[in-house]
């Protein structure tokens, strides 16, 4: 009999272990192995926090999991068909990539898995679509048209360059150079002008002088979600390359997932960390919140309106900054160096909160599912482009939340949400609204406009 | 697009297909192998990455989903006649026990059938196989009632747990599970359907007892037969009373817990001097009949409790030993003011006045509830190695209880490693039903990518050792081999096992080779071949 382990040193048990190296990479699925093999199916992918268990409505936060109900569309399911693609016991099928593209990439099995566990799903799922393309399988052909938009005319809509602007009005004079640089996305520029004038609107309220990009382009979400990864790190070299040579010191987005990929997505292309980019990034809303903290904006305009916030994936819990990672894996499990998890705690939850609640009369409801538990709109990562009818299913489940609170208005702050909404709430025949939050402190500031 | 490459020889046949789908639609059944590789049982989970998971575990070659129990009758009824094996599946959380075991088997999943209807009169909560534990623990809470979350955790099926396992701390002050079942509806393995107690006679199954059959206690015996007797879609579970107060859940993920409404609900953790004075302490807190739980865990539950990652679990426990271990007896106390805050004042007193004559010392605990209210976490056992399973729970008296755990510490030394270094911790102990009974878990964890030939081993060891000490184990039936438990603990109990087996499911299949599967694994599998020292037939049954 082996002497009893009365005591140990897990300093030397570690040592004396077989080490896999790994590295916190999507461009090689092998680096996830120990995640997909250690998932244990306890669906935390796709409940609710136990904790935060509303009851027997709204117990899901997962829109692949709900709306297809076989296991295998939830994170549990695949990270059984990831491991099987990388042991050969399965091909790609056209089955296998719906299964793998079906999926707004929202971030809830992530965080949920995480509560518990220390496994990279979501990175996991990434790799998984970056597989598909370097195999040459991926991504499907609704993607491939959206690529070939932006490689034509830098823009997800295939919209003429020259284009791009033409959502300023007369009485908004971005600065030629400024200490703000506000990216402003394809979506606010070509099909949600609103949100643009909007933001704009704001820091001039502020006194907050900003630029643009000399030449905006797409910021490349649709293509880095779907797994293009080489195009997607040439758009995050340009994008970040032209903002050095501005020399501005913050990049300020209004669109969700554009402040996701500058944030978290950037870094991860070019394996830096988000505090080596040269520059801060921050959504509107942070922004925002800070000038009302200190006074320099006043929401003062009463708005009698009870409001529901729907936390955009891309701003809470897919935020927190990026930070490269490389190491080994040896006994139990453990890795070295540390790493510091990214389990979704530190997203943007409290500040767009904290702005609509300074406004007067706005009363905020808070839905079951909020935070990190939020039920994805399901129209983000390519999803909208290729699933249409899931995207529209998820938004029309969200909104059966909203009127379970009685909202009268549903805010978000992204505008893929917000479109996503607009149509849900068009086929629902409801007489809900639906506002970007941009809209919602301009209306609280404004006199006019 | 290329094409798969075949990895289980069978499937079901295009007839059966046929049918089924006229059953369900088209949209609840697969048989695409992407489809039902997501329903592979392992590699990770519970039980997994074991040689019973990999040895008797394969992906179902379909997968259907039904919303009613007619729809299950059917679907039964033609695996009858196609003689195709199927398999009930509710969550798939239970590990490889769970899963399919032979090839061309039906999986059906029956997350569709999730219904939680509370009756607010009578207070009890009809539920399906699907539904699961938090959702109902909510319902119950916003009526200021409870049920219990079993250790199998919150996200566990509410039927599934309770016809396998169904208890937690809370147990003590809430009773065993086969108390809270109440009027059930079982599809027998050949879609034969029976209500039991007061469904058989009425659309009402407030009780569980009669007048109609009842076969809860073959349903659910001590620990389930792990679904080879049919299927269970629908149960009445009884719903008691907790206290009015709100519990508001706070934090942010992975820092999430109930706030506790201090004057109605409190958890205090004591230290007392030895392991006597902690089964007196919950010997004379059962017999005052105070407290909604009472329970002593493992101490690396605290450091699981305390770090933020695996290798902060390994810092924490790194720093323990077998003497910080043979030090360490605490008692952990939930007080519930169920009538009152006056009553829980009463209750708080009492307990001071036990833990005084004990030597118990209160330690600071916080006012909140992570764990066993509305949220078990059982999920978070696998973060120190990778790889957990309850191996064996008994419930006995208080003293004999505490016995079991030591047994299982002392044989366990035998196989560390592959197991986890734990220092010899005896397990969980806790009071049942006011201190009536005493229970005691024995949790093991390993890392699946070291040999686990070990831990197979010690499965089958501790069988022997529960045999050689009389221990009343849960480990009997589908949970070891049959040949083995039954002449000892019957002497012919694994022959009216099977009997019983052949009379509901003549064609075995329903979950084959279940009970018969751990001997098979046992057959099987070459390194288990030293431990097998008892007689099996040459031939096993339904083979």
């Amino acid at each position: 009999m082996a002497e009893r382990q009365t005591s140990i040193d897990v300093k030397k048990l570690f040592a004396e272990s077989p080490k896999t190296p790994i590295k916190l990479d999507i461009t090689d699925l092998n680096n996830f192995v120990y995640d997909m093999s250690r998932c244990i199916k306890c669906k935390g992918c796709t409940w609710v926090d136990h904790i935060y268990m509303p009851g027997a409505q709204f117990r899901t936060k997962c829109p692949t999991a709900t709306r297809y109900l076989f296991d295998s569309y939830g994170a549990n399911g695949k990270m059984r068909i990831g491991i099987a693609l990388v042991e050969g016991k399965l091909q790609w099928t056209d089955k296998l990539l719906e299964i793998i593209y079906a999926d707004p990439l929202c971030g809830a099995c992530d965080v949920g898995c995480k509560r518990n566990l220390d496994l990279e799903i979501g990175l996991t799922l990434e790799a998984l679509r970056v597989k598909a393309v370097q195999d040459g399988v991926g991504p499907l052909p609704a993607h491939k048209k959206i690529a070939q938009n932006i490689a034509k005319n830098h823009n997800f809509f295939g919209s003429p360059h020259g284009n791009r602007r033409k959502w300023l009005t007369k009485d908004i004079k971005p600065a030629q150079k400024a200490d703000l640089l506000y990216f402003v996305g394809c979506s606010a520029s070509y099909s949600n002008p609103e949100i643009a004038q909007a933001t704009a609107k704001i820091l001039k309220a502020a006194g907050t002088d900003f630029m643009l990009m000399p030449d905006e382009r797409c910021c490349g979400n649709t293509v880095f979600s779907v797994g293009m990864i080489n195009e997607a790190r040439a758009l995050a070299r340009r994008n970040i390359d032209e903002v050095k040579k501005t020399g501005t010191k913050m990049v300020l987005t209004s669109c969700a997932e554009g402040y996701r990929m500058w944030k978290v997505d950037y870094p991860k292309l070019l394996n830096i960390s988000t505090d080596d980019l040269g520059f801060k990034v921050v959504h509107l809303v942070e922004y925002v919140n800070e000038l009302i903290e200190k006074g320099s904006l006043k929401p003062n305009k009463k708005m009698d309106i009870r409001i529901a916030y729907h936390d955009s994936c891309s701003l809470s819990r897919l935020s927190e900054p990026w930070m490269p990672w490389e190491g080994e894996r040896g006994w139990m499990g453990m890795v070295e160096p540390r790493l510091t998890r990214r389990r979704g705690t530190n997203g943007v939850y409290f500040q767009p909160r904290d702005i609509l609640k300074s406004i007067p009369g706005v009363e905020l409801l808070e839905m079951p599912r909020t935070r990190e538990n939020s039920f994805c709109c399901g129209a983000g990562r390519g999803t909208k482009e290729a699933f249409p009818d899931l995207a529209l299913w998820s938004a029309q489940h969200r909104l059966e939340e909203v009127k379970h609170v009685g909202a009268e208005a549903l805010v978000s702050a992204c505008p893929w949400c917000k479109n996503n909404f607009v149509q849900a709430v068009k086929d629902d025949g409801n007489a809900l609204k639906v506002f970007d939050i941009s809209e919602v402190i301009l209306a609280s500031i404004a006199t006019e406009g | 697009m290329r094409q798969r490459v075949k990895e289980e020889a069978m499937s079901i046949s295009k007839g059966a297909y046929a049918v089924l789908e006229t059953i369900v639609g088209a949209e609840y059944l697969s048989d695409d192998p992407v489809v039902c590789e997501g329903y592979r049982s392992g590699p990770g989970g519970y039980e997994c990455g074991l040689g019973y998971e990999r040895v008797m575990t394969v992906v179902p070659a379909c997968v259907i989903m039904p919303r009613t129990t007619e729809e299950v009758q059917n679907i039964v009824k033609v695996c009858n006649r196609y003689k195709i094996p199927y398999v009930p599946y509710s969550t798939g959380f239970y590990g490889p026990r769970s899963h399919p075991h032979v090839d061309g088997a039906l999986l059906i999943d029956l997350k569709r059938m999730d219904e939680i209807e509370i009756d607010d009169k009578h207070w009890f909560a009809i539920v399906g196989p699907g539904a699961i534990y938090s959702p109902l623990q909510a319902e119950a809470m916003k009526r200021g009632g409870y049920v219990i979350i079993g250790g199998g955790g919150a996200q566990a099926s509410v039927i599934a747990n309770l016809i396998g396992d169904g208890w937690s701390p809370l147990s003590h002050r809430i009773g065993l599970p086969h108390r809270r079942i109440l009027g059930t509806e079982l599809v027998l393995p050949d879609g034969e359907l029976v209500r039991m107690g007061s469904l058989s006679q009425q659309n009402d199954p407030f009780w569980g007892e009669g007048p109609g059959p009842d076969l809860r206690g073959l349903l659910r015996g001590y620990t389930g037969l792990r679904g080879c007797l049919g299927i269970v879609t629908k149960m009445a579970v009884k719903i008691l009373p907790f206290q009015p107060e709100p519990l508001e859940p706070a934090g942010v993920s992975p820092n999430t817990a109930l706030q506790l409404p201090e004057n109605r609900v409190k958890w205090i953790n004591f230290t007392v001097p030895n392991k006597e004075a902690q089964v007196k302490a919950m010997f004379e807190i059962g017999k005052a009949e105070i407290a909604g739980a009472v329970t002593k865990v493992p101490l690396f539950w605290r450091a699981i409790a305390k770090a933020e990652c695996k290798e902060e679990f390994w810092d924490l426990w790194g720093q323990e030993n077998a003497d910080t271990i043979n030090k360490f007896f605490i008692v952990r106390v939930l007080l519930i003011g169920f009538t009152s805050a006056e009553q829980m004042e009463y209750d708080e007193r009492v307990l001071m006045d036990i833990m005084k004559e004990l030597g118990g010392e209160a330690r600071r605990t916080r006012p909140t509830d992570e764990s066993w209210i509305k949220n078990a976490d059982s999920a978070g056992m696998w973060v120190m190695c990778g790889s957990y399973v309850s191996l064996d729970y008994v419930i006995e008296t208080l003293s004999q209880a505490t016995v079991h755990g030591e047994l299982y510490a002392d044989l366990k030394w035998k196989y560390t490693p592959p197991l986890m270094p734990d220092y010899g911790d005896p397990g969980w102990f806790q009071s049942f039903e006011l201190g009536h009974q005493g229970y005691s878990e024995f949790l093991i964890y390993w890392d699946q990518d070291q040999d686990t030939t070990g831990v197979d081993h010690f499965y089958v060891d501790t069988s022997k050792m529960n045999i050689q000490n009389r221990t009343y184990t849960s480990l009997l039936g589908p949970h070891q081999p049959l040949y083995l438990t039954g002449p000892k603990y019957g002497p012919n109990y694994h022959e009216w096992l099977l009997k019983v087996k052949d009379e509901f499911d003549p064609q075995w299949v329903c979950h084959p080779p279940v009970p018969l599967a751990h001997d098979v694994f046992m057959e099987r599998a070459e390194w288990m071949k030293p431990m097998k020292d008892w007689e099996t037939p040459e031939i096993m049954p339904k083979r």
